[in-house]
């Protein structure tokens, strides 16, 4: 309790010379009494308002003091029921403050920051400032950390991976020659390795809250890794912060947004999507928008705007209607309550990568050369009779409708006229191929109608089972294909692009779903295997919902009788005009060369029969007869559609098309209860005014959030490095810059720093690099026992940092240190090693993606950690063990604990146990005459000293003996882990070593920087 | 040594036994006298169907297939998974019903050894609930809150009142599935979370098999003597360390190593049950032998309250009976009668049921009227959370009570509502916390299990 004592009087207590509202006072009262006196005037007690000038303290102040110290339990403030009470220091204080006036002062982190004078004394800014504190409280700065112990410290800071002895030799000898050139050259060298995005996204994928499940209890798989690895890139190349912040906030409302700045947006999908049947859409849709909210708070503005969501902020001069206004920037996203069971939640794009992109690129400068080709042959192209082919022979269909007893001409012989008619049964199952050909000639061109459909629109669509069916559709000129459990979730929704069926056209249209057979393994029906050829040839698809699940093998297939050119949809739906032909059904794969052979044996016997013949049916015979010179072109196209659907698909922010929807205050939070209608907005008076200009949309948000004299974005996103570096920030409470957070230790550097960070351009590698080139930073982490329990925190920053790595760095250093580390940048996310079964009793009964933990092989059961598979509901233990968070809401600090688990995890997990065998293997190789210092600097950066080196000797010699009395036990200790074993190396030795890797796997030193 | 420790360090310190906790450190103690020093919460995950094991409704028997009267149904939400039906009837229970014990309590047949210990137990025949979906409801129930991101209610136990025993973590978790092979709904790893506090206070999750904690064993081929071998290394290392660096943080580490080399053993002799004696193992069922059942993990929870682990979580999957549930609620009521019956006998012949506070039920019950068709012997039922019933025995609760009532249809509380954070109020109550004051502060608010909410069932103490 002392020791806490003293803790608060280095921050929370002011000295005899000056007192500061917004240090000594106003938290006091934050705590105290503006709950019930604050702003929120519903809850206001006696009418008294204290969180603001001129009313309230001053006019009171006697009342105030009268009720603050009497000694009558009924008149008392705080009264008792209110679990609150004023130490004898805080009366004091308030006495003291009311006696000089009550003055007020507007809250520091709502005054913009303004670069104060810099102290003499210290080249580096930082270290001024930081002297200057220290002098006053009477302290001295540590001296300089040894440059191999500042070069482990900055390359785990800076890129998450320890030096290599190679750079450590390089280091100390430059460092001993050319002192801070040294520093600023290795600085600069980290900062350009593309592990630094590595090791700055860590930090962000949790603020982000991002993750590879979409929560809650179904908890499948989602594919968001184009968004992690635009973090990484965004970091790698030194994106302007306030781009960082615009790209993923409005990527989608800049100008001609590219593919990346509409990936970026994907900080707004982030969140958890539930997907469990039956709940209602809107509260849980109101949800997704509110958890936007509140990261958005947390992320940029260290507030807890989520406190206002159902009344007033008790503390903050935060309303619920400027909690609803913030909401309305993120209320008009056309998505779902619910979605997301096996794949992604719309609205989703495909998100080629890189290096898909090259080659689409390739492709469709190769396609377009072709074309040239192609419209040369075809200008050049003259009738020639010809032999129209034969049918393809061996297709056999489940459905044949040729309709000739139809009432009007069709392709061949009559045509079905849609009315009220409906097929025969055909046997669909998921798990199976299905594929549909027919002729059609719709009377309009910018219909939405059914051409064959099972589903039935009239029910009530929160039903669970609502819309299920096969439908084909022709929308707009394009074709849609429909396989949906519950509409349209839960469906598989592919539409042609660029099919254009015009009116009164006949055209053919074959679509294609081959079933399991595309991808045996598959967890889920996707619609990447869909493919669609109109009049014979392939089109391009685009995915419009992607969320339908495959049952168990085994299924039967159900008998679904098809409308032909209508739906149940009662009242509302639209009938198909026009004609449909030759309608086939196929519970098969169907060829592209059948696809092709199937329309041109109908086609050319129609188009060859025609006297006068339009211009489509011209082309269907000009490209029958050049389609062996055109076959290349086609081929590639062929290949570019591949490509396109073999893209990973990512979740987007994006607007909705049409009227916005209109935002309400939510009483009580409730999505039920609407209040007032409110337009998007930002509490203008206290953050600062709107950009003059800018649209009331997230980007004009974007813009607000990033002007040069916002009071909170720069401090809060400095604030993050530094803690980052430091292992908390100048405010300590970085998730929190309200009335309740905690005053910064430093706040003219914290000032400083962020206008700094600003002026320069939003720069954060010169942010880094200015601070880890601090003296400050430099300093030895070593406290002593007077400094330890002077600032056990180490607030003051007399020393060095010094704290356990975050769970992502201490397996990867275990990796890069034992040279397991498969150094891949990006992609989507791996499955090393985890226990079995850990699934087993948690994981919803039901085979969704993500539901199975199918570990990796080779290579990805190295990859950093960053790259786990991160499943929200069962995180990998090796990363929630070490305090890495599940993921399900926007986290600004980790807790960074201390458990008997963590050390069974480092002695025993067979990562650890595989990677200490591969350090020993090392080591033994590497340095053959003194393989355990080898280690050991591997692990530490240092070598041991006479006490270690004899401490690690005599456990080697005891496990030595062991292991040779116990060749057995030596033998399978080497089995653990799948890397190979180098069978060079006696085994009792390898033992031995192993052994010992493990164990200084396990030193404090290793797992803290 | 002990001037030198920083609040961080001695935070650290009150995981697992290793020093004082929360209530001691900032009250002295806890609030009141406890009258339960532990709790074994065996929750049924999927919802139990409140009107064919607990609740007795011989009102609905003449009223199979007709409506629910709306003065009844009032405004309930319904859920997608019945939106598509153009009724809701009324599903009478097919199970009989008698009463049992002096106290006269009731139960469906269902629970035949249930019923036999009606006289130790309190009913709670009102519970209830605002979520009508797995996920919020057990969340809530677990962390008191619908949204993720509270610690659990066992979390919040370990933080308050620490652990009493130095060899094993304070709040251990046991899941078992139904034997039937349906466990339907996931369970979360949120539920034993920690939340906002750190996050040592989570939930250890005990396992089936040779690692009962995961990593607990050495690796093949490193043995015991090898470990202890290893562990002086590296406790001399870093006590070195400590004298070169002077972090008390080091001292923690030191002491968490040695913590889990006394799980080792600590842990395989917990689990290990082959000393129980048959006249024992026989309370609880023949399942009792098989490893991971819910009786299994029945015997397991006596093991460890007899070992003061503070609060033992069981979870039993299962009960998510939307259609054809009289074809799996008997084995799923099989799964869990005896056992939990067996619990609450094997606890009170060892008097530790007076200390020991035994909670059984589920995140909400399951509606009156049919979800699908309805056929006297053969109906489904939906999620129903305006009102269910649970039961609690042993430490602080009067024996033989049923207390608060719904209406003739189970559908809503007639009186003697007990909600979610009532609950959790009186459980804290039991541990002689006080749900208001036992506080965190965590982004400049100070938090607790019951929210804003809560309050204690003074009704149902002894």
């Amino acid at each position: 309790m002392r020791v806490l004592a003293l803790l608060f009087s280095c921050f929370c207590l002011a000295s005899a010379a000056d007192l500061d509202y917004g240090r000594d006072i106003r938290p006091i009262l934050s705590e105290n009494c503006f709950h019930c006196h604050g702003q929120d005037s519903k809850k206001r007690m006696a009418g008294l308002r204290l969180d603001e000038s001129p009313s309230g303290a001053a006019v009171h102040a006697d009342k105030i003091l009268d009720r603050i110290t009497t000694a009558n339990k009924a008149r008392q403030m705080p009264p008792a029921y209110s679990n609150r009470t004023l130490t004898s220091d805080q009366k004091a204080l308030l006495k003291r403050w009311l006696d000089e006036g009550g003055k007020y002062s507007k809250h520091w982190a709502f005054v913009p920051p303004v670069a104060p004078p810099v102290p003499s004394g210290a080249a580096n800014p930082i270290d001024a400032f930081v002297l200057r504190k220290l002098q006053a409280e009477g302290l001295k700065p540590s001296p300089a950390a040894k440059p191999a112990a500042w070069l482990r410290r900055a390359s785990l800071d800076l890129t998450g991976i320890p030096p290599t002895l190679a750079e450590i030799d390089a280091f100390e000898k430059d460092a001993a020659k050319n002192g801070d050139g040294a520093y600023a050259r290795t600085v600069d060298r980290l900062l350009a390795s593309p592990h630094y995005g590595e090791r700055m996204a860590i930090d962000w994928l949790d603020v982000a809250r991002y993750a590879d499940t979409h929560g809650f209890n179904n908890d499948s798989e989602r594919e968001m890794w184009r968004w992690r690895d635009w973090v990484i890139q965004a970091f790698n190349s030194n994106q302007r912060y306030d781009r960082f912040l615009t790209e993923q906030l409005a990527g989608d409302l800049l100008p001609n947004p590219t593919l990346e700045q509409r990936i970026a947006t994907g900080y707004g999908r982030n969140h958890v999507i539930n997907s469990e049947g039956g709940i209602i859409e809107e509260e849980y849709r109101v949800e997704y928008v509110s958890d936007r909210v509140r990261t958005l708070g947390m992320s940029w503005l260290g507030l807890t705007l989520e406190c206002a969501r159902c009344h007033d902020h008790k503390y903050d001069p935060i309303t619920q209607k400027d909690h609803y206004r913030f909401f309305a920037f993120f209320n008009n996203v056309p998505e779902f309550g619910e979605d997301g069971r096996v794949a992604n939640a719309v609205p989703m794009i495909p998100a080629p990568t890189p290096d898909q992109q090259r080659r689409i690129a390739r492709l469709q400068a190769d396609i377009a050369k072709l074309e040239q080709v192609s419209a040369r042959l075809s200008a050049g192209w003259k009738f020639k009779p010809m032999t129209p082919p034969a049918p393809p022979a061996d297709v056999t269909t489940a459905l044949n409708l040729d309709c000739n007893d139809g009432p009007a001409p069709g392709i061949q012989g009559n045509a079905c006229i849609a009315k009220d008619a409906k097929t025969p049964a055909v046997p669909i199952a998921r798990r199976n191929p299905l594929a549909f050909r027919v002729w059609l000639q719709s009377t309009a061109a910018d219909t939405d109608a059914p051409i064959l459909s099972t589903i039935d629109y009239s029910k009530n669509e929160a039903a669970v089972g609502y819309a299920s069916g096969t439908e084909l559709r022709l929308v707009n000129g394009e074709v849609e294909l429909r396989l949906s459990q519950r509409f349209p979730a839960y469906a598989l929704r592919v539409q042609s692009e660029g099919a254009r069926i015009g009116a009164g056209e006949w055209r053919h249209v074959t679509v294609v779903y081959p079933g399991v057979a595309a991808e045996p393994d598959a967890m889920r029906m996707k619609a990447a295997w869909v493919r669609m050829y109109i009049d014979g040839r392939e089109v391009p698809t685009r995915i419009l919902n992607d969320g339908a699940s495959l049952p168990s093998p085994g299924e039967k297939p159900s008998n679904q009788i098809f409308k032909l050119g209508w739906d149940n949809a009662g009242k509302s739906g639209t009938r198909f005009q026009g004609k449909l032909d030759n309608i086939q059904i196929l519970t098969r794969d169907l060829k592209p060369e059948d696809a092709a052979r199937w329309f041109e044996s109908d086609a050319l016997p129609y188009a060859l029969s025609r006297t006068q013949r339009s211009p489509v049916e011209t082309a269907w015979i000009r490209t029958y007869a050049l389609k062996d010179k055109n076959k290349p072109l086609d081929d590639l196209k062929a290949e570019l559609y591949a490509v396109r659907r073999a893209s990973p698909m990512t979740m987007v922010m994006q607007e909705l098309e049409g009227t916005p929807r209109p935002t309400h205050l939510l009483l009580r939070g409730q999505y039920n209860l609407p209040g007032e209608k409110l337009e998007p907005g930002v509490p203008e008076s206290l953050l600062g005014a709107w950009p003059a200009g800018a649209p009331k949309n997230r980007l004009g948000l974007a813009q607000w959030l990033t002007k040069p004299d916002h009071p909170l974005t720069s401090r809060v996103v400095v604030n993050r490095f530094w803690q980052q570096l430091f292992g908390q920030g100048l405010v300590k409470t970085s998730d929190n810059f309200g009335f309740q957070g905690e005053f910064p230790s430093h706040p003219e550097l914290l000032d400083w720093l962020a206008r700094d960070f600003v002026d320069n351009g939003w720069n954060v590698k010169a942010l880094m690099r200015k601070i880890v080139l601090s003296a400050t930073y430099r300093q030895d982490a070593a406290g002593s026992p007077e400094l330890t329990a002077r600032d056990p925190e180490n607030r003051l920053l007399a020393r060095g940092p010094r704290f356990r790595l975050p769970a992502e760095l201490i397996r990867d250093q275990a990796l890069a240190i034992s040279g397991l580390l498969t150094e891949k940048l990006g992609g989507p996310s791996v499955y090393p090693l985890q226990a079995e079964d850990l699934y087993k009793g948690i994981v919803v009964a039901a085979d969704y993606p993500g539901t199975k933990y199918i570990t990796s092989k080779g290579p990805d059961l190295y990859r950093r950690s960053m790259y786990t598979f991160w499943k929200r509901t069962v995180t990998h233990p090796a990363m929630t063990v070490f305090d890495a968070p599940d993921r399900e809401f926007c986290i600004v600090k980790r807790s960074t604990t201390n458990t008997p688990l963590q050390a069974l995890t480092l002695l025993n997990d067979p990562i650890y146990v595989e990677a200490a065998r591969k350090l020993a293997e090392r080591a033994l190789r590497e340095d053959a005459k003194a393989p355990i210092a080898y280690a050991f600097r591997l692990a530490t950066g240092r070598q041991p000293d006479e006490r270690e080196s004899q401490i690690l000797r005599t456990s080697y010699e005891k496990l030595l003996q062991t292991y040779e009395n116990d060749r057995r036990s030596a033998e399978a200790l080497l089995t653990v882990g799948p890397a190979p074993r180098d069978p060079k190396i006696p085994t009792a030795q390898l033992a031995a070593y192993t052994g010992v890797a493990n164990m200084i796997l396990n030193l404090d030193e290793v797992i803290t920087k | 040594m002990k001037q030198q420790l920083s609040r961080r360090s001695l935070l650290a310190r009150t995981g697992y036994g290793l020093g004082v906790a929360a209530m001691q450190s900032l009250f002295g103690g806890t609030h009141f006298a406890p009258k339960a020093k532990r709790v074994i919460y065996l929750f049924q995950a999927g919802g139990p169907s409140h009107l064919d094991l607990l609740d007795y409704k011989p009102e609905m028997k003449d009223r199979f297939n007709q409506d629910i009267p709306p003065s009844v149904f009032g405004g309930q939400r319904i859920t997608g998974m019945v939106a598509s039906q153009d009724r809701l009837p009324v599903a009478p229970s097919m199970y009989g019903f008698k009463q049992h014990g002096q106290s006269g309590q009731w139960f469906s047949s269902l629970l035949p050894h249930t019923a036999k210990v009606a006289d130790e137990l309190c009913v709670l025949r009102a519970c209830h609930t605002e979520a009508i979906n797995h996920d919020p409801a057990i969340t809530l129930l677990q962390t008191g809150s619908q949204l993720p991101g509270r610690p659990s209610m066992g979390a919040w136990v370990d933080y308050g009142l620490g652990s009493e025993n130095a060899n094993l973590p304070a709040f251990v978790v046991l899941n078992s599935l139904p034997s039937n092979g349906q466990p339907d709904q996931g369970l979360l790893a949120r539920l034993w979370g920690a939340g906002f506090l750190p996050s040592r206070y989570q939930g250890v999750q005990f396992r089936n098999g040779k690692d009962p904690v995961l990593h607990l064993s050495n690796p093949p081929g490193l043995d015991s003597n090898v470990r202890r071998q290893q562990l002086d290394g590296i406790t001399a290392l870093n006590q070195h360390l400590r004298e070169k660096v002077s972090d008390p943080e080091i001292d923690t580490r030191i002491a968490q190593y040695e913590m889990a080399f006394r799980m080792q053993t600590s842990v395989p002799e917990l689990v290990d049950m082959s000393k129980e004696p048959e006249s024992v193992l026989s309370l609880y069922g023949d399942d009792a032998k098989k490893p991971g059942s819910f009786a299994a993990n029945c015997v397991l929870a006596r093991r460890l309250a007899e070992r003061n682990v503070r609060f033992i979580q069981l979870y039993h999957r299962g009960w998510d009976h939307h259609g054809g549930l009289t074809d799996k609620l008997p084995s799923l009521a099989k799964d869990v009668d005896q056992p939990s019956a067996g619990l609450i006998q094997d606890l009170k012949q060892r008097g530790m049921l007076d200390d020991t506070l035994v909670i059984w039920g589920g995140e909400f019950g399951r509606t009156p009227y049919a979800q699908g068709p309805l056929k006297p012997d053969n109906y489904g039922r939906d999620h129903h959370g305006r009102v269910f019933s649970m039961w609690m025995a042993g430490g602080g609760i009067k024996k033989g009570l049923s207390y608060g009532a719904s209406d003739d249809y189970g559908f809503n509380v007639i009186e003697g509502g007990v909600h979610v954070h009532d609950l959790q109020a009186t459980i804290l109550h039991l541990l002689g916390i006080d749900h208001t004051k036992l506080t965190y502060k965590f982004q400049g608010r100070q938090f607790r299990l019951t929210d804003v909410h809560g309050n204690v069932v003074r009704e149902i103490l002894s």
